[in-house]
């Protein structure tokens, strides 16, 4: 059964009397435990797809089923649980709070999902030390390689054991030998805790080699659409 | 989350940025504290009256005259007029009156009013004050239940009255029982003043001086008196009474000094020769009624008892004054007086309302990002809301809380200027400023409102903040 099904989604934007096409008439669907990748050249409408996908923005026009729920008639409180519970989104700037610690950052993630105050701090060391972080629980983001920023923002996305990663070029900001770490981390996560992942990359051969599938976007629309053999 | 997350987080912001709170926090500070002391600077001058009112049951007496004396007919001479006046079928104040009124329940009781003027001498000391005459059940009421030296007397008869510590001060008599303080003992301030215990005053004699006519010199037609100065029909008498007691001192907003230096029992002041206003009629021959009076006072059980007494008395035909009918008047006064010193104190909490807009827009600004964070982990727009309200709400209520720690610093000061510029030395300190606590309430609520509505759009435009926008924001 499919996790997620898009049909016929498009988004328009409008600026003035401009209207971009930012994405036109996209449908696929995505089945529990897989690991997709979207690729495309800047500007083909990725990050746009990831984002409604997480219930950062809304479409125009189609609908986007999570787990059964039509994304697209949902209030903003209901996207707020969805993004919240359903979703972990990673991006390529990893977006941490600067001046809150690693910890902190993960624990934060969990006030929001509601847990209880004395079992945070629990919960954010297990995430951080499943992502291999458990030295550098108290410093900051700036005292953090980007490897390491990247991990925390990982752990935090995890928190409220969400069904879907999000990572949005997570190795974007990232030197070969760390982007091919943190690759490998989600490829791990995929494979042993079943966390289905949808991630947007521009480098198509590390999508090729850890993807099921692969979905190459061009000017909003799908150009083309590779099962890799690797589906599980 | 859970509101304590939210104040938690709420808590955090304003620790980050902790001088722009502070400043922010320091104009709601002031807002309040001026507000707060202007306001009790209005309730302050209001407390004195009324407590002034109470101290001297105003608020339950009532007086009684047998016609409305009006003083402008009086004062036009048109003396067609003022005969009818006199003429017009009037109920006189007479002792079956007083049992009449004495009998209405809620009454508590009744006297004639007397006072006069006389002279006072005490040994070597004397001075010129009024009468007044009280029943001796009057000692077990305000202010005559504090004494501050000896007994108020408890015999209508006896030969005993009390005197105001005023009265003696008056009379160059400084009663101090405390221990002197040697500053005091140059006599700088106390020129002239000889000090005495209270002792050397209680119990001794004292000597009334009044003015009488004399009834021996009264010729047949009196204003022939007038005109033969060698034969005065109006002679000096004097009787002797004990001193039973010191009235204490007496506040300065008080109204006590105008009721008479000394208070003579009732019946032992009936018979003190005297040239009362009743005179008048006896000059003229009218002496028909002797027990009438010109005034009766009348004292309720409660205030509530006031209205359903004056009535009864009404419709006997008499006139009754209440001070109370007053006060409405001095109430409105003090009304327009607390809205314009309101008035002020709200321009300055609302100066403090923009710069707690002010921050809390800057703090949006700069935190763009970190609420498009919070968005894209799963904080809802009401979660983000909230925790821009607690964050106003919290400058709001330390405001307050320091905004009357400060107000009230200021008023004592003030109050203790006021007191050594404003009031002659020796007399008892007036406070001129009064925190109810309904003032302490009502400005934490009021800054706590006015700070929640300056957060209000600030808090709107964090929550609606587009979190894929706020993410591309540097």
């Amino acid at each position: 059964m499919s996790l997620l099904q898009i049909s016929q989604l498009s988004k328009i934007y409008r600026k003035g009397d401009i209207q971009i096409d930012a994405l036109k008439d996209i449908t696929f669907n995505v089945n529990q435990g897989a690991f997709v990748s979207i690729v495309g050249r800047s500007g083909s409408g990725k990050s746009t797809l990831l984002n409604l996908i997480g219930g950062l923005d809304t479409a125009t026009s189609g609908h986007i089923i999570f787990n059964g729920k039509d994304l697209t008639r949902m209030k903003r409180s209901e996207l707020a649980q969805h993004r919240r519970f359903s979703v972990g989104m990673v991006f390529q700037s990893f977006n941490l709070i600067p001046h809150r610690s690693a910890l902190e950052n993960v624990m934060l993630a969990l006030t929001f999902g509601g847990i209880p105050r004395f079992q945070r701090r629990e919960r954010a060391t297990q995430l951080l030390s499943r992502v291999g972080l458990e030295q550098r629980l108290h410093h900051k983001p700036a005292e953090l390689s980007g490897g390491e920023a990247q991990r925390v923002a990982i752990a935090r996305a995890l928190a409220n054991s969400p069904a879907m990663l999000l990572p949005d070029e997570p190795t974007g900001n990232l030197d070969s030998t760390t982007a091919r770490e943190i690759i490998n981390l989600l490829q791990d996560l995929n494979r042993s805790q079943g966390v289905t992942i949808v991630m947007v990359t521009h480098e198509q051969d590390v999508a090729i080699s850890v993807s099921s599938e692969v979905i190459r976007l061009l000017d909003g629309q799908i150009e083309q659409y590779d099962q890799t053999g690797e589906a599980p | 989350m859970k509101l304590l997350d939210t104040i938690g987080l709420g808590f955090d912001n304003l620790r980050r940025t902790k001088l722009r709170t502070f400043l922010t926090t320091l104009g709601v500070v002031i807002g309040i504290g001026a507000l707060a002391s202007m306001i009790s600077f209005g309730t302050g001058m209001q407390k004195n009256i009324t407590d002034t009112f109470k101290e001297n049951d105003l608020f339950t007496s009532l007086y009684i005259t047998s016609k409305k004396i009006d003083v402008e007919e009086m004062a036009s001479g048109d003396l067609d007029n003022m005969a009818n006046l006199l003429k017009q079928p009037s109920v006189a104040l007479t002792d079956s009156t007083l049992q009449e009124i004495q009998c209405i329940s809620g009454v508590e009781i009744a006297f004639p009013e007397i006072r006069f003027p006389v002279k006072v001498r005490f040994g070597d000391h004397e001075t010129r004050t009024h009468l007044q005459a009280l029943p001796a059940a009057m000692r077990s009421y305000k202010p005559y239940n504090e004494m501050m030296s000896g007994e108020f007397f408890d015999d209508d008869t006896s030969s005993t009255l009390v005197i105001r510590w005023e009265t003696l001060k008056q009379m160059n008599l400084l009663v101090q029982d405390e221990i002197r303080p040697k500053r005091q003992s140059d006599g700088d301030t106390l020129n002239g003043l000889s000090i005495v215990r209270s002792d050397s005053i209680v119990g001794k004699p004292i000597e009334i001086v009044s003015a009488a006519l004399d009834g021996s010199q009264l010729p047949s037609n009196p204003m022939l008196s007038f005109l033969n100065p060698d034969r005065p029909i109006i002679k000096e008498s004097v009787t002797e009474f004990t001193v039973s007691g010191i009235l204490q001192k007496s506040g300065t907003f008080s109204s006590n000094r105008l009721k008479g230096g000394i208070i003579v029992p009732l019946k032992a002041a009936g018979k003190i020769p005297r040239l009362g206003f009743s005179s008048v009629w006896e000059l003229l021959g009218d002496m028909d009624e002797k027990n009438t009076y010109n005034s009766i006072y009348v004292r309720m059980k409660s205030m509530r008892d006031m209205e359903p007494v004056r009535e009864k008395i009404e419709k006997m035909g008499l006139h009754v004054f209440s001070i109370t009918d007053q006060l409405e008047e001095i109430k409105r006064g003090f009304l327009i007086m607390d809205a314009i010193l309101g008035a002020i104190g709200t321009i300055a909490l609302v100066v403090a309302a923009l710069g707690i807009i002010n921050t809390m827009i800057m703090s949006i600004l700069e935190r763009t990002r970190e609420i498009g964070i919070m968005k894209a982990i799963g904080g809802s727009e009401g979660e983000i809301r909230m925790i821009f309200f607690i964050e106003a709400g919290t400058i709001g209520l330390i405001g307050a809380v320091f905004g009357l720690i400060l107000g009230w610093i200021v008023t004592r000061i003030a109050n203790m200027i006021a007191n050594a510029q404003f009031l002659p030395p020796g007399e008892p300190s007036v406070d001129f400023f009064y925190f109810p606590l309904w003032l302490i309430f009502g400005a934490v609520a009021f800054s706590l409102v006015i700070s929640l509505a300056a957060g209000l759009y600030p808090a709107n435009r964090a929550a609606r903040v587009n979190p894929v926008e706020a993410l591309r924001h540097d």
